[in-house]
């Protein structure tokens, strides 16, 4: 009973299928939001699910000189890493499938293998556009991970536990964004980051290097590397609501306060122009991660004092 | 690895490449983000209408001459008919002679809005590029109310123009005047305002006022470095002396100036169409153009969107011009990218590039394109109706 | 400065190698002058600050005439001058002003590739328009060569 259970949860639902699905969905939304902010009319609710169908249907192209094992196999790991942070993450407000003390930190590791593999992919071929975004896809991460960790943390403070059921448990009765307002900007902007958006899009700016990183992937590899990203941002809008914006108890709430910082985030997706990826590191260095540490420590102070 | 030589990294842009819209090929040198050196090879577009013109009548080589650009047709086509005009010793028409003025204004106004939407997709900033072209439709609406053509009007022929301004067509220019000028009031102020967007434009690629006369550039770039060089007022050609530009200027050099010599550009322009509606001479549009033209040699210098246009005409007494030289403005602002690049960021190459408004057709200029397409024809409604329902 | 005054400047500035000077438009003033003059004739213009190169144009004259002749084309707002070189058609070589206008490369390259004119000591002589495969010794702007559509049915 047991095994059958969690094949389901692992392969069906909330993980596997339905977690695909419904990260399409949340990036059609993106899309079709960001689209309606640039008075454009955007793409019709199957584009992601066509663009994935089609980009399995192609040939994938193996470019010469690169090593065909990993170039075959990080996009799995990719999609894989992402797939099973969901299995930890209240998706649609149930209780996480799986939960162990500690499973914030695999968490957020997890979701960070996909960047990883995405910086790996890039290095791994030889084309100049690929180097040049893999080196900017790994630095940027570098420059967002620990103030995100640090504002993901604060959570976790107060609810003096490093379980996300127990952390999102504890955020149901209490609004964080209201006593945790830096740590929620900074979670949020973090996401983006993660997810390569713009202001952060310098890793794959398609004007300067056409892809970044994935410029050499066609076919599965990289439909594999947007269904991982699709995902991802799912995870992420999930972790983000539950912590801060005072937990997901019902799927109602969930698809409310999720799409709600969606169109946050699609908002300042189309208000803001491109960083360099200097301009991305001093950002994240000077600013949110100052700020995510002072909240931190005030946190402290705050909770040593009560 | 093959494609470093000694330790030179090289990141090409182009001639496919998403940044250019042209094909174009530049090559960077680059240690990390920082570029060290920049080259450039031209002629991906060479369509040989240089030659071209050598075995064409006068007639025919105006029509050839108008397709060097399609963003701007019109002052190909003026600084051709102006020079042959000149040579036959003939004159168009007042009335002819405002209405080039008052297209290659409207002409102006496309290829900045254009280009100012270009500008901010080059830095991330799809906002701007969206709602900037969305607005140049009307302009783009205009031109196809007075001349029939979106882009490549021919509204010239040796001798004067061949469409003409109704009292309605004016009404209507005048109303999308008023509109444009609204959204172009907040387009300076966007991009002279919104940090981000300043972030990435001022104080990159300067160009100061020094450099900008060695490299000789022309046009825009040019007027964002101070330097005051417009032809439309320095030597001013065909209706300009009787509608006057005033020259705008910019100190800073950078893109950021680039961006507000430009979009200033757009008022001037507006304030000069409206004075052309107000004052629009009555008579013909045409004069007699003679067949033959008499031998001699004319240098013929207009002022297009991007800069100085240079045409030098030859001719030997027949119907048939001996040579025919194109300088597009593209040209001597390429030295200045080339220039400008070292010492940049990768990232900001997308932006000097298109800061000077390169227009690579202009540059090349020079294929004949043999057979015709079997297609259906659509009209512009039906066009525009697809596109909107195919992504319903 | 006005137009008068400029192109009277210019005047001065190049008589002593002018072999003619005429004026064929109003604010237009055409020097012919000989290739060794040419960097001389160039670099006083620079020192005077005068204008800009606008750009270099080459013509040719014909077979029967034997000769190309190079404009190098200077604007100074209204004002025109103009430097004509010519060139003999078996051996045609110019100096290169590169040295003095560095901006000149452009221009120079498109005179070597379209006519064939050997322009001493200029950086660079990569192709800038022809295609990589243009052959060798044919130079499509000169009178003599005849387009010759590959596409043509035979």
């Amino acid at each position: 009973m047991n095994t059958l259970r969690a094949v389901i949860a692992l392969l069906f639902f909330p993980g596997g299928l339905f977690i695909l699905f419904a990260g399409m969905a949340y990036e059609w939304v993106d899309r079709k939001l960001i689209a309606r902010f640039q008075n454009r009319i955007g793409p019709r609710w199957f584009q992601p699910l066509a663009d994935s169908i089609k980009l399995l249907a192609k040939e994938e192209v193996i470019p010469t000189d690169v090593n065909a094992i990993l170039f075959v196999v990080l996009p799995v790991i990719a999609l894989a890493g992402a797939l099973a942070s969901a299995l930890y993450v209240p998706i649609i407000g149930l209780e996480p499938s799986y939960s162990f003390s500690g499973d914030l930190i695999v968490t957020l590791y997890l979701l960070s293998l996909l960047t990883l593999c995405t910086g790996l992919a890039g290095a791994n071929t030889l084309d100049r556009f690929s180097l040049v975004g893999a080196t900017r896809a790994l630095t940027q991460m570098f420059s967002y991970e620990a103030p995100v960790l640090l504002a993901l943390l604060g959570p976790a403070i107060v609810a003096e536990s490093w379980k996300i059921s127990v952390i999102s448990e504890y955020a149901k009765s209490h609004w964080l964004i209201i006593t945790q307002p830096i740590g929620f900007l900074v979670a949020v902007i973090g996401l983006m980051g993660k997810l390569e958006m713009p202001p952060f899009d310098a890793p794959e700016a398609e004007t300067e290097i056409v892809a970044g990183a994935l410029t050499e992937y066609s076919g599965r590899g990289l439909a594999l590397f947007h269904l991982g990203k699709s995902v991802e941002l799912m995870v992420g809008l999930t972790l983000v609501t539950a912590f801060y914006l005072g937990g997901v108890a019902n799927p109602l709430l969930f698809f409310a306060k999720t799409l709600m910082l969606l169109v946050v985030v699609a908002g300042v997706q189309s208000l803001l122009t491109r960083l360099r990826i200097e301009q991305t590191v001093g950002l994240w260095w000077r600013y949110g991660a100052l700020l995510a540490l002072a909240q931190f420590l005030v946190m402290i102070a705050y909770e040593g004092v009560a | 690895m093959q494609s470093q030589q000694g330790n030179k990294f090289t990141i090409p842009i182009g001639p496919q490449h998403p940044a250019l819209k042209e094909p174009e090929h530049f090559e960077f040198n680059v240690d990390g983000e920082l570029v060290t050196g920049a080259s450039v090879r031209l002629g991906y577009v060479h369509r040989g209408i240089e030659k071209g013109t050598e075995n064409r009548s006068f007639v025919q080589s105006m029509y050839l001459l108008e397709r060097v650009c399609g963003i701007c047709s019109h002052v190909h086509a003026t600084a051709f008919c102006l020079g042959v005009e000149r040579l036959a010793e003939i004159e168009a028409p007042p009335r002819a002679q405002a209405i080039r003025v008052l297209v290659a204004e409207l002409e102006r106004i496309h290829s900045h809005m254009l280009w100012l939407g270009v500008g901010a997709h080059e830095a991330g900033f799809d906002t701007l590029f969206m709602y900037s072209w969305r607005d140049r439709e009307t302009v783009l609406n205009l031109l196809e109310d007075i001349t029939g053509n979106r882009i490549n009007y021919s509204t010239n022929v040796l001798g004067g123009v061949k469409c003409d301004i109704d009292r309605e067509q004016a009404a209507a220019i005048r109303q999308g005047l008023d509109f444009l000028e609204e959204r172009t009031t907040h387009y300076l102020d966007v991009v002279t305002s919104d940090m981000m967007f300043l972030r990435r434009t001022r104080g990159v690629g300067v160009m100061t006022y020094d450099e900008s006369q060695r490299l000789g550039a022309v046009g825009p770039t040019a007027r964002a470095s101070g330097v005051a060089r417009d032809l439309r007022v320095d030597a001013a050609y065909a209706a300009y002396d009787k509608y006057p530009v005033n020259l705008v200027t910019e100190t800073a050099g950078d893109l950021e100036a680039r961006f507000v010599v430009r979009i200033k550009e757009l008022f001037e322009s507006f304030r000069v169409i409206r004075a052309v509606l107000d004052d629009l001479p009555e008579g013909d549009l045409t004069t007699r153009m003679p067949r033959r033209v008499k031998e001699g040699d004319t240098i013929s210098r207009v002022e297009a969107p991007r800069g100085e246009l240079f045409y030098y005409i030859k001719s030997n007494g027949t119907d048939t011009a001996e040579r025919v030289k194109v300088r597009t403005p593209t040209l001597p602002n390429m030295a200045s990218v080339l220039t400008l690049a070292v010492g940049h960021q990768l990232a900001d190459m997308p932006m000097i590039l298109v800061g000077i408004d390169p227009c690579f057709s202009c540059n090349d200029r020079m294929v004949s394109v043999k057979g015709t397409l079997d297609s259906q024809c659509w009209t512009w409604e039906q066009l525009r109706q697809y596109g909107i329902e195919y992504y319903r | 400065m006005s137009a008068e005054t400029a192109l009277q400047t210019a005047s001065e500035l190049l008589e002593q190698w002018a072999k003619e000077a005429t004026t064929p438009e109003p604010f237009r003033l055409d020097v012919v002058i000989e290739p060794d003059d040419l960097l001389a004739a160039v670099k006083a213009l620079r020192d005077a600050s005068w204008g800009y190169l606008s750009t270099i144009t080459g013509v040719d004259l014909g077979v029967e005439a034997g000769e190309f002749e190079l404009l190098y084309h200077f604007s100074n707002g209204a004002a025109l001058a103009t430097l004509r070189v010519r060139t003999p058609r078996d051996n045609p070589s110019v100096p290169s002003v590169c040295g003095i206008i560095p901006t000149a490369t452009l221009y120079e390259r498109e005179i070597i590739e379209m006519f064939g004119i050997s322009v001493e000591g200029t950086p660079n002589t990569d192709r800038l328009f022809l295609p990589d495969d243009w052959p060798d010794g044919v130079y499509p702007l000169r009178k003599d060569y005849i387009y010759d559509d590959p596409t043509a049915q035979a």
